[in-house]
């Protein structure tokens, strides 16, 4: 427990970043709420709509609904490679002797690489005339009947942008994971195995539970993060062909800035900032109630 | 937490009370002569044109000259080459009211209402009080009108669209250049059969495409059909309508385009002509530096030729009309509008067609004549006169026509029906009802 004053001083210094949070994050966000109510092309009169933008969103949108599905399933393309290729990886660093800080290096570089650079990059390697990396591989090993334009085919579009942004940021939360399992005690590890533990009870009874609170952490982070996903789909696709690789993201940006439809996407930014909340609440929910379990 | 939240309400309200009211000065768009003295200033235009492109060489160069007279006075340009990432931008400032003296539009619905609402400077007036009215092509000022002929921007450029095309590759598929547009999905399974891409096409940009959706209904109906359309007076549904829907699926199912062609941009489209991989490629006189001079590769250089847009059994529209356009145009600020603006423009737009003609470009003015470079094909000549010889309609881009929200839609969609991943009366149903629902908020 602080002493009064120290209380006092650490609530001095909370105080300017809560107002820049205010200003910054909690603002635009009522603002947007508050626009959500009116139809606006941002040169004509406001015009009061009352609730008709939800009504409009929830029953009449299609490319709503679709973007809707497609966001999950690119939040879901995302969280497999980035939490799951974080701990594949994380999990084999731990058991390596030499070069860890090369792979490291190696893993992380993609997060430093800036996001035009990665999707130009992705538009090359998926291309078919002239024929990209992957196609030029599949060719090689045999199965050049799965060549295709990854960009152009609408089964495939979708899994084609998500990867980039995967593949993007593995190097990152493997980094996280990394430092949390080196954390892991020896002693409770060796005694485990002392007592004949596999290596996969090793992982599952010991090294999990004790890296649970970083796990959390970098699920909300790469939940949040990948619901809001937004700059590697617009670039490498705009959002096409027609909606395939739309995402609610980049549909509420194009309803903005090319439709003028302010109070339309107002509508949509709030959906998605719900969205968000009450993903990071299903994701606390349900690990607590796994870790309580 | 309540109290909080409701201060936080109040503010936005007030803050977006301030915004609507804020900049709202009085302004006169048809005053196009303001008195007073000329005080030089710093004056800016907001443009989307290639930064180092020769608009944006002249523009700089009057705009020294002029300011060798007028000590203090400066001309910023601020460039957004890209078209998409430019109209938001300019969207954006427009709703802030934070336009600056200058600034690039389209004649696009939302220009209209910039228009309507005096925001903008009556173009036609400016020009007959500077006295350079009569000296510019009527079909480039046409191309700058809006439905009503009402004239509110300003052109800097004159280009003809054409398809060129590579007459070795159609010679080894044994087909000659199309003589209609019906000719063409047929000419594309003969392309194919012999292992040639038949048209080139940048699908990034989507413009590209659209243009082919414009095509049969201008040879159709001319520009009725667009104009009827775009306000929700027409339909696909209709027969003008239905014939460009199952032309464009043929084109899609004849394999008329590169293989993955939604996500190539424009070099790579170019790309494709010029390397003598696609038979056929739909672009405009500014690429007639790269597509008519020895900067083309030398092996397709001597096999290159155009044709305009290709007519129809009983078309509306003759040969000599196609698309022509007069490039973004330029509009004045009413806000910001006074004698600097004024006397500025009076200089730059009396100087500015021989310099633009010197560089080798076709000036929207007639007073003037384009430089063939030395270095030019004879190509580059023929093009050029076809400018001399054009017919009273043009063929309208239809980006420039539609709404925002539908011009978007027709975009995404049209992609999908050449793709043949929805059928024509998907299409069809999906586009009229995208036209009924947004036609009507911008077109009241």
């Amino acid at each position: 427990m602080l002493p009064n004053r120290s209380r006092l001083s650490v609530l001095v210094f909370l105080l300017p970043p809560l107002l820049l949070y205010g200003a910054a994050v909690l603002f635009p966000i009522l603002q947007s709420l508050f626009l959500s109510f009116f139809s606006w092309n941002g040169i004509s009169d406001m015009e009061f709509v009352g609730l008709a933008n939800y009504v409009r969103m929830f029953t009449a949108d299609d490319v709503f609904w679709r973007s809707f599905f497609n966001a999950l399933g690119y939040l879901a393309i995302c969280l497999v490679l980035q939490l799951g290729g974080a701990l594949l990886v994380a999990s084999l660093l731990t058991s390596l002797r030499r070069g860890r800080e090369l792979i490291k290096t190696l893993y992380l570089l993609p997060a430093v690489i800036s996001t035009v650079a990665i999707a130009f990059l992705f538009v090359r390697i998926y291309s078919i005339d002239p024929v990209g990396l992957l196609n030029q591989l599949l060719d090689w090993m045999g199965l050049g009947s799965l060549e295709r334009a990854w960009l152009s085919d609408v089964n495939t579009v979708l899994a084609a942008v998500s990867a980039p942004e995967g593949w993007r940021f593995t190097g990152l939360y493997m980094l996280i994971i990394y430092a949390a399992l080196i954390s892991v005690p020896k002693e409770l590890e060796e005694a485990a195995v002392l007592d004949g533990a596999s290596r996969w009870t090793l992982f599952t009874k010991i090294r999990f539970p004790h890296i649970r609170p970083v796990w959390i952490t970098t699920t909300i982070m790469a939940t949040t993060y990948g619901l809001r996903g937004f700059d590697i789909p617009y670039l490498m696709t705009n959002g096409g062909p027609g909606q395939s690789s739309e995402l609610l993201t980049t549909y509420m940006y194009k309803t903005a800035f090319t439709s003028t439809d302010f109070g339309y996407a107002s509508t949509i930014s709030v959906f998605i900032v719900i969205e968000c909340l009450v993903a990071v609440g299903l994701i606390l929910f349900m690990l607590k109630r796994k870790a309580e379990s | 937490m309540k109290k909080l939240f409701r201060t936080a309400a109040v503010a936005a309200v007030t803050a977006l009370a301030l915004a609507g009211c804020g900049g709202g000065g009085a302004s006169n768009s048809s005053n196009v002569t303001p008195t007073g003295e000329i005080k030089p200033r710093e004056i800016s235009w907001l443009l989307s044109r290639p930064a180092d492109g020769a608009v944006i060489n002249i523009m700089k160069k009057l705009a020294d000259d002029y300011a060798k007279n007028h000590p203090g006075f400066s001309l910023n340009l601020i460039t957004t080459p890209d078209r998409p990432s430019y109209i938001q931008k300019l969207e954006t400032l427009a709703a802030a009211n934070k336009l600056p003296e200058l600034f690039d539009t389209d004649a696009t619905p939302f220009a209209q209402q910039l228009a309507k609402q005096g925001k903008m400077v009556d173009a036609e007036k400016l020009l007959k009080t500077l006295n350079v009215y009569d000296d510019y092509r009527p079909a480039a000022l046409d191309y700058q009108r809006f439905d009503d002929r009402s004239l509110y921007m300003i052109p800097f450029q004159f280009e003809l669209e054409f398809i060129w095309y590579n007459k070795s590759l159609l010679q080894k598929a044994g087909v000659s250049a199309p003589k209609s547009l019906d000719d063409i999905p047929a000419l594309c399974t003969s392309l194919r059969k012999a292992g040639i891409t038949p048209i080139a096409i940048d699908g990034q940009d989507q413009w590209p495409l659209e243009r082919y959706a414009a095509y049969q209904p201008f040879r159709e109906t001319g520009p009725d059909f667009i104009q009827k359309l775009k306000k929700g007076e027409a339909k696909f549904s209709d027969p003008a309508g239905q014939k460009t829907v199952e032309w464009l699926a043929a084109l899609g199912k004849a394999k008329c385009f590169q293989d993955g062609f939604s996500s190539q941009g424009y070099s790579d489209a170019q790309n494709q002509f010029t390397s003598g991989k696609a038979a056929m490629y739909n672009i405009g006189t500014w690429e007639l530096p790269s597509l008519a001079t020895d900067k083309l590769n030398p092996a397709v250089r001597g096999d290159i030729d155009f044709i305009t847009l290709p007519t129809t059994e009983g078309t509306a529209t003759a040969a000599n009309e196609f698309v022509s356009p007069s490039g973004i145009g330029m509009a004045v600020n009413s806000k910001t509008y006074d004698p600097l603006v004024s006397d500025f423009l009076k200089f730059a737009l009396e100087k500015y067609p021989s310099e633009y003609a010197a560089t080798g470009a076709l000036s929207p003015t007639t007073n003037v004549k384009t430089a063939i470079p030395a270095n030019a094909t004879p190509l580059y000549k023929k093009a050029v006169e076809k400018a001399n010889d054009l017919g009273d309609e043009q063929a309208m881009p239809w980006d420039t026509q539609l709404d925002p929200t539908t011009n978007g839609r027709l975009q995404q969609e049209l992609v999908l029906l050449v793709q043949g991943d929805i059928t024509p009366e998907q299409f069809t149903s999906t586009m009229d009802s995208a036209v009924a629902q947004n036609a009507p908020k911008f077109f009241k």
